[in-house]
């Protein structure tokens, strides 16, 4: 394996390593009473006495009501997409419907905050309306293109054969999904489901505008679980985010007791991320085989009901006739959903239509532009792309070329493991290292590589699944050629797998460009910070992600709350931009895998 | 094979532009600060208290201008900028508190050096309806009720038949250790926040007042700096002291503080410009403009 490869796995590796060792050497750094933490209700730092039920049913309950309200939708929306609509509209919808995933997640706080706090506060008469009920809704939204996609890719892998057998049987257009495409698809549905739900669990930013500051409580009888609702409460996210985190030190009871929170959220998050991915993945592979028997099973049922109810033919037209039209509501609302954010964000961002917006700086709390946000943000995100390349693209040659199966399925794992690590235990992480232990202060670097582990595991996907497509042939001839592995790397696999990093890369970027729970205790101030850093330590600098989050919390001047959209605004078009430039990279990789 | 060739060169120039504007937006440049005593790359860092930020804020906007650089953060409140001098990563700690025997005891190698810049007083503030229906002054025992959660209805305190919604500051905030202390006594833990629906907990001063603003029958602890121009809300009578300018002076109003800028020693470099310039005529002017006593108005200067 060339050096640089396995330098590239080694910082992956070493980086994930660093984490977990971060959250157990910070665990280990004071006393912590485990029993007490999972038991009791009480969270209480100046009497040194740590109980987090408040904060783990919070992190329950917003994930059950964005799962129940998302999943559904979802679901529905997927089939509708995949099973009803022309063949040549599905993929305009698709792209629509995963529109919602380039919104950044600091801007669905603020869309929170317009529209969902006041929504819970009128609906319960509680004041403010900062409520997990809040959180739920928004991060049903957020969570919406993550199950359409999954869900969508696990129908389009069922083999047209089994539709048009079951067609053949005389079944309606909805008894074809349901006897043959469901039982297919049903495990990566399943998957889409999962998958969704960690990154519920993972949300920081959104979640910590709209629940509140107080800590909520465990409900204390089942009639209680709605009041506890459309009240404040605290996720096991939203509490490490908070100003506890700062005040803590970075040793003793309540830093330990902040590090066993995190890891909790680390084992469940990975849990779910790695069982999510390994279901979806078996269903498109060697899932087929194995889902076989009940598939038989399921289309005999059907051509049975054929028979049996033969005469009846306009009641089951009917009841034909109204799921569709529900399957095709459920992707109407979808899509409505879409509009109405795009409406939400552009229609109070009209700041950022100037030009002087973007290219002067902020004055005063909320006054100005964003000049040095804007900066700040590409000078992040460019730095983060430019770590992240090379060890994702490293890292995607090792999973795809080197690693036996095993090593590459348990490093697969691993990459999947880190990308759905909460970007709020990477800030924390690079708090501790980077700030604290070796002094950097706030800098920008911290930022930069903080952001880097977001982006490589997106690029290693991507890089792998590139590698996976080429054609065995191609390989073959470069090894009758006489090349040697290292050659066949540097001339056939290196270019087939750059436009899996450029895809990878971009969208990766996009994502980073939102992230703001990384940046606010290790890289950004709100203030003062110069349009270019100079040097490493002490040498923060603004971001558009951090500026709207200072806006939206502390201000309800209406000033800051248009200086906050307008930035919005500006995010979102950063994100998009790097979203559309991976387009070509995308259609080339789908051009060659086909 | 012209297809891979693109797709390469594609991504090179993508990787190589990545690179070019990281090294543009200067990259790793040579660390002038580490030496210099802590004040990083020639940049001041204030960070603390959200109720000496305005006033903080102001002052960096004219020395930049002249050319120093600041950066002003208010992450976590007086406690946030204390534990963020202490573990070396600000040279100046905003405080609205005075620094605590706690504080001292996390940091023993920290010299806390305060230089009081100005005085404030904590009001507790509520919405007019309800100063206008009768609840005009409270006592302690009669505050602690409120902040306990143990009063539900302003009716109980003389007011009008309106629900009473408690809006607490968060753990470490100066104004919540201010009035704490005022209900409490210095030694005393405060009670855990109650467990009524009535409660919630807010973090800076902008925030507290627009929750306050938007809630009926709400009240909350907050500088009282921070409603003049707000016609919705009304300051308390402590005790029977109104907070006004005389009595945060002469010491009547129980809950007047005095504002800090906090450092690690006596201030030196851009640490000590920064407090000068706060200090000065013109300095003070800002304390003033954002509704604090200034020195010269308690007779310090």
């Amino acid at each position: 394996m060339p050096v640089g490869t396995g330098l590239a796995a080694a910082a992956a590796g070493a980086a994930l390593a660093a984490l977990v060792a971060f959250l157990v050497i910070g665990v280990r750094s004071g006393p912590v009473d485990w029993a007490a933490l999972v038991t009791s209700s009480v969270w209480d730092p100046a009497r040194q006495h740590f109980g987090a039920t408040a904060m783990l049913w919070g992190t329950v309950a917003v994930a059950v009501v964005a799962l129940s309200l998302a999943a559904p939708l979802g679901w529905a929306a997927a089939i509708a997409i995949v099973e009803l609509a022309p063949r040549r509209w599905r993929g305009v919808l698709r792209g629509g419907a995963e529109l919602l995933a380039v919104v950044p997640s600091i801007v669905y706080g603020l869309i929170g905050i317009a529209y969902l706090r006041p929504f819970v506060a009128n609906l319960a008469g509680v004041p403010g309306g900062d409520s997990l009920l809040a959180a739920g809704l928004v991060l049903a939204v957020m969570v919406l293109p993550t199950i359409v996609a999954v869900s969508a890719d696990a129908l389009e892998a069922v083999p047209a054969g089994h539709r048009e057998a079951a067609a053949a049987c005389g079944l309606t257009r909805t008894e074809v999904i349901r006897s043959a495409v469901l039982p297919s698809a049903r495990r990566g549905m399943g998957a889409a489901a999962l998958l969704a739900l960690a990154r519920a669990l993972g949300e920081t930013i959104a979640v910590f505008l709209l629940v509140g500051r107080a800590d909520g409580r465990f409900p204390s009888s089942v009639g209680d679980v709605t009041q506890r609702l459309v009240r404040p409460g605290q996720t096991l996210t939203t509490k490490l985010n908070g100003p506890e985190s700062v005040l803590a030190g970075t040793a003793g009871a309540h830093w330990a007791a902040l590090c066993a929170i995190g890891l909790v959220l680390l084992a469940g998050v990975a849990l779910l991320t790695v069982a999510g991915q390994r279901r979806a993945g078996r269903s498109d592979d060697g899932g087929a085989v194995a889902a076989a028997p009940g598939r038989r099973l399921a289309l005999r049922r059907g051509a049975g009901r054929v028979e049996r109810v033969g005469g009846a033919a306009p009641a089951r037209v009917g009841r034909d006739r109204v799921l569709r039209v529900l399957l095709g509501a459920a992707l109407g609302a979808n899509l409505l959903l879409v509009a109405a954010v795009v409406l939400a964000v552009v229609g109070p961002a009209g700041a950022a239509l100037h030009p002087s917006f973007w290219w002067s700086p902020s004055v005063g709390s909320s006054g100005g532009g964003i000049r040095d946000q804007l900066a700040g943000t590409v000078l992040l995100v460019a730095v983060a792309g430019a770590i992240a390349a090379p060890v994702g693209l490293g890292l995607g040659l090792v999973v795809a070329e080197y690693a036996g199966p095993r090593t590459a399925r348990w490093l697969r794992s691993l990459t999947l493991t880190l990308g759905g690590v909460p970007s709020i235990l990477l800030g924390l992480w690079g708090y501790w290292l980077f700030a604290t232990r070796l002094g950097w202060g706030k800098s920008w670097l911290t930022g930069s590589i903080v952001l880097a582990m977001v982006v490589i595991p997106p690029i290693t996907v991507s890089v792998a699944a590139a590698l996976g497509a080429l054609p065995a042939e191609r390989r073959e001839a470069a090894l009758g050629l006489g090349l040697r592995r290292a050659q066949l790397v540097r001339s056939v696999l290196v270019p087939q797998a750059v436009p899996g990093l450029v895809t990878g890369l971009l969208l990766g970027l996009a994502r980073a460009a939102g992230e703001t729970a990384p940046l606010l205790f290790t890289a950004a101030v709100f203030s003062g910070a110069p349009t270019v850093p100079a040097g490493v330590r002490n040498a923060p600098v603004a971001s558009l992600p951090t500026h709207i989050f200072t806006l939206a919390q502390d201000s309800a001047e209406p000033a800051a709350r248009q200086a906050a959209w307008g930035a919005a605004l500006a995010l979102i078009v950063v994100a998009t931009l790097l979203v559309l430039a991976a387009v070509p990279a995308r259609r080339r990789l789908g051009a060659r895998a086909a | 094979m012209s297809r891979t060739a693109h797709a390469r060169w594609t991504g090179l120039v993508a990787v190589a532009a990545i690179v070019a504007g990281a090294c543009g937006n200067g990259g790793p440049t040579s660390d002038a600060g580490g030496a210099a005593g802590g004040t990083g790359s020639g940049t001041l860092r204030v960070s603390g208290s959200t109720t000496v930020n305005p006033v903080a804020a102001d002052a960096a906007e004219v020395l930049r201008a002249k050319g120093m650089r600041i950066t002003v953060d208010s992450q976590g409140g007086s406690a946030g900028g204390l534990a963020q001098l202490g573990a070396g990563q600000v040279e100046i700690a905003m405080s609205s508190k005075e620094v605590s025997d706690a504080d001292k005891a996390r940091f023993p190698d920290v010299d806390f050096v305060s230089t009081e810049i100005g005085q404030d007083a904590v009001g507790v503030i509520l919405r007019r309806e309800v100063a206008d229906g009768g609840v005009t002054v409270l006592d302690k025992a009669q505050l602690q009720a409120l902040f306990e959660g143990r009063v539900a209805n302003w009716k109980e305190l003389g007011g009008p038949d309106l629900a009473v919604f408690v809006y607490d500051k968060e753990p470490g905030r100066g104004t919540r250790e201010v009035l704490d202390k005022y209900l409490y006594g210095k030694d005393v833990k405060a009670p855990p926040p109650p467990q009524s629906d009535n409660y919630a907990i807010v973090g800076g001063n902008e925030e507290t007042r627009a929750k306050l603003e938007s809630t009926p029958g709400s009240v909350g602890p907050l500088s009282t700096s921070f409603i003049s121009g707000h016609p919705k809300l009304a300051a308390l009578e402590v005790d029977g002291v109104a907070p006004t300018p005389a009595t945060v002076k002469d010491g009547s109003y129980p809950m007047s503080r005095p504002l800090f800028l906090v450092t690690d020693g006596p201030p030196a470099g851009a640490a000590e410009k920064f407090i000068d310039y706060v200090l000065s005529a013109e300095g003070q002017k800002l304390v003033n403009r954002h509704g604090y006593l200034n020195r010269a108005d308690l007779g310090l200067a």
